[in-house]
């Protein structure tokens, strides 16, 4: 007779892949590694550190998020990460926060094969 | 009319356009969303004199077109996906009720996970309600699916409601050429639907009653004789077809060297295509094989299949579709061929070795170097036996792109 | 066989339509002179969502193309790059053939670009770099929905960047003829002006 356990299909492991294709949420002070969006980036926000008042309104309203704060209450940006949405600039009470072409600068972002 | 260089939907908006559907329900979800895209715009533009619903869901969206259906208007809807298989319960009611509804779906793997590629495993779970099921492989199939489907199943011997099938992306967003007809003779083939009880205040009908015990057998075999039936209208259709738009389109299957092929691959949709390149060189290098691509899936054209077959030695039947736990240890198509091969109309001296070929599962292409390696294994297959009942093309054969 | 992988980099949503318009300027243009195309939408990279780097193909073949049903370009020899940045992050030039010809809209210099591909390990493979700054010559967003999703039947093809890239990538590589590309396009006024300010180097 038959033996249906040999219908066991062996999979390569390059291609191995947990059941339903879950995905263990990201540990908490890690990063997604995978993603570093930064590429993405057209128009890059550059925070006037001396007109800044640090009133933490663009951290708050950072989608991604990826703004920093540091101890003394100051703000950067994480340029790995950042996709250049704008809505920080967008926020700002006193329009400290400047939208400049990407292609301005050179590196700050991780080279990938691949955007995605 | 000059040939046009345009993607599956584009071929089937445009079929429906000169066909001048009456009631469309729209719902978007990718693939097929080009469709209801181009859709609404013809109704918005004058282009299209017809009722555009946006339903709910998929579910509202059957039960509208079920509801204009049964008042006479000749209706268009769509899916992909799950979204095929959300609005299951409406499908036993509008086959049973005889509305020859059509919808048209750009095929998608069900969730989870989510993924935009194709598998035919959506269409293909809907393949005991009672529709008319077939695939297209092609732009220029799509178009011709389109008018040919509701001819055959607005047939007052037929009404049946019409599954319009094809790959998602692979036949829905790429272009090919296709022969738009002229108005004339779309007019020509397909006449106006005439619903024989339409829903109507004057003349008032009660569809779908209640019934006793008694009555069943009896009302499930005219829809069985209205099913079988359909190959007479199929091809009569498809020869009038071929007459009007001077054209060559196969009714049930397509054979490619299968006069005196001995292994064969049956498959269908897109990727059939490819499978012929493959072919072509396989021959050159002298190995006998040929392809059956079916047309139909409902009804089974099990008579061509098995006559096609029967002189094979070894068959591999490609799925691009899963039925976990189904008899042939593989998908959806397999049972079916097999049951052709020993019960179809046609007398098979020597059933062939069957093997089943799981491929582009998940929307993954199917490339040439992979039909040779299902060729390699037929042919071993056919001096003997097979070591194994289902190969996954996918694992096995990882080709680079 | 002389198969032409042509790969366009564009912005999502905001220069998605122009990103089409390359691929089908290009594809009508062959498709006028026999040859074989293969025009696609990338299914892959999601395009709905503005500013994602988003891919569309186009194969030109003088031979029938025997794969039609894949995804992508895996060797382009034509890359587009309508927005210059994304060389910055991605290999642009990935499984491109030692000879791959580069088309830039930018308003920098050849300098910079080579500059800014600097972490690229590719970069050598490329033969020709073409820089044209299309976004001046034809500005604006074009929003055309219609021709996405496998609709079709929007309005005309080539009204901004796109036809200007088009243009400049049959001047530059005579892949298709340039005067065929100027029969389809629908802006044939910035097509014109793209052809004249293009600068080419060869490296």
């Amino acid at each position: 007779m038959f033996d249906t356990k040999k219908l066991q299909v062996p999979i390569p492991a390059h291609l191995e892949i947990p059941e339903g294709g879950v995905v263990e949420s990201p540990k908490p002070d890690g990063e997604q590694d995978q993603f570093p969006s930064g590429g993405w980036r057209i128009l890059r926000s550059v925070i006037d550190q001396e007109r800044c008042t640090k009133c933490l309104t663009c951290w708050l309203a950072c989608p991604e998020p990826c703004i920093e704060l540091a101890e003394d209450r100051s703000v950067s940006i994480d340029l790995k990460y950042c996709k250049g949405c704008g809505c920080c600039a967008n926020v700002c009470p006193v329009q400290c926060i400047s939208r400049v072409p990407e292609s301005d600068f050179k590196g700050d972002v991780e080279f990938m094969d691949e955007p995605f | 009319m000059p040939k046009k260089f345009i993607p599956g939907l584009a071929a089937a908006a445009n079929a429906a356009v000169q066909a001048d559907v009456d009631v469309i329900s729209s719902y978007p979800i990718r693939p097929y969303t080009g469709l209801m895209i181009q859709l609404s715009q013809a109704v918005a533009n004058g282009d299209l004199d017809a009722e555009f619903v946006h339903g709910e869901g998929e579910h509202g969206q059957l039960a509208i077109v079920h509801g204009a259906s049964l008042a006479g208007a000749r209706t268009m809807t769509g899916s992909s996906g799950v979204g095929v298989t959300y609005p299951m319960e409406v499908y036993s009611p509008i086959s049973g009720d005889r509305c020859p509804v059509q919808m048209v779906i750009a095929d998608r793997t069900l969730d989870p996970p989510g993924d935009f590629g194709q598998e035919h495993t959506d269409a293909l779970s809907t393949k005991d309600q009672g529709w008319l099921l077939g695939w297209a492989s092609l732009p220029q199939e799509v178009y011709d699916n389109t008018l040919i489907y509701y001819r055959v199943g607005e047939d007052p011997k037929v009404l049946l409601p019409q599954m319009n099938c094809h790959d998602g992306y692979f036949v829905s967003h790429i272009a090919n050429w296709v022969n738009i007809g002229e108005q004339s003779q779309v007019d020509e083939f397909l006449p106006p639907y005439k619903a024989q009880r339409p829903l109507d205040p004057l003349r008032p009908v009660g569809h779908g009653p209640q019934i006793y015990a008694n009555q069943g057998p009896a009302l499930e075999a005219t829809r069985f004789n209205a099913i079988w039936g359909a190959r007479e209208v199929i091809q009569q259709a498809v020869k009038e077809y071929n007459e009007i738009f001077k054209r060559d389109v196969d009714p049930f299957v397509e054979l490619y060297h299968m006069d005196d092929a001995e292994i064969a691959i049956f498959i269908q949709g897109c990727h059939a295509h490819t499978c012929k390149y493959a072919i072509d060189d396989l021959r050159k290098e002298g190995v006998k094989i040929g392809m059956v691509r079916p047309k139909w899936i409902r009804p089974f054209p099990s008579p061509e299949v098995a006559e096609a077959l029967s002189k094979c030695k070894a068959v591999g039947v490609v799925e691009t579709n899963n039925s976990f736990g189904a008899s042939g240890y593989a998908g959806q198509l397999t049972p079916e061929v097999c049951a052709a091969l020993v019960k179809g109309a046609v007398k098979v001296d020597k059933v062939p070795q069957v093997a089943s070929f799981m491929a582009g599962l998940g929307g993954h292409p199917v490339k040439i170097e992979q039909f040779k390696f299902m060729a390699e294994i037929l042919a071993k297959g056919a001096k003997g036996q097979f070591d194994k009942p289902t190969y996954w093309v996918d694992l096995e054969c990882e080709v680079e792109m | 066989m002389a198969v032409n992988e042509i790969t366009t980099w564009a912005c999502g949503v905001l220069q998605d339509t122009n990103g089409r318009d390359v691929s089908k300027v290009l594809g009508a243009a062959a498709g006028k002179e026999g040859k074989d195309i293969w025009v696609i939408d990338n299914y892959a990279d999601l395009p709905d969502r503005v500013n994602v780097p988003v891919r569309k193909y186009c194969k030109i073949s003088d031979e029938p193309i025997k794969e039609k049903f894949l995804y992508e370009n895996h060797h382009p020899n034509i890359v587009v790059l309508m927005e210059d940045v994304y060389a910055k992050a991605y290999n642009i030039l990935k499984g491109a053939p030692k000879g791959v010809t580069l088309v830039v809209n930018t308003n920098k210099d050849f300098d910079f670009v080579l500059d800014m591909m600097a972490a690229n390990p590719d970069k050598g493979k490329i033969k020709k770099l073409a820089v044209v700054d299309a976004s001046s010559i034809a500005p604006g967003v074009d929003r055309d929905l219609m021709d996405i999703e496998g609709a079709e039947g929007g309005s005309q093809i080539g009204k901004g960047i796109g036809a200007c890239l088009a243009a400049v990538v049959a001047k530059v590589t005579g892949v298709v003829s340039l005067d065929n590309v100027m029969a389809v396009v629908a802006n044939k006024e910035a097509a014109k002006k793209a052809v004249d300010s293009v600068k080419v180097k060869e490296l």
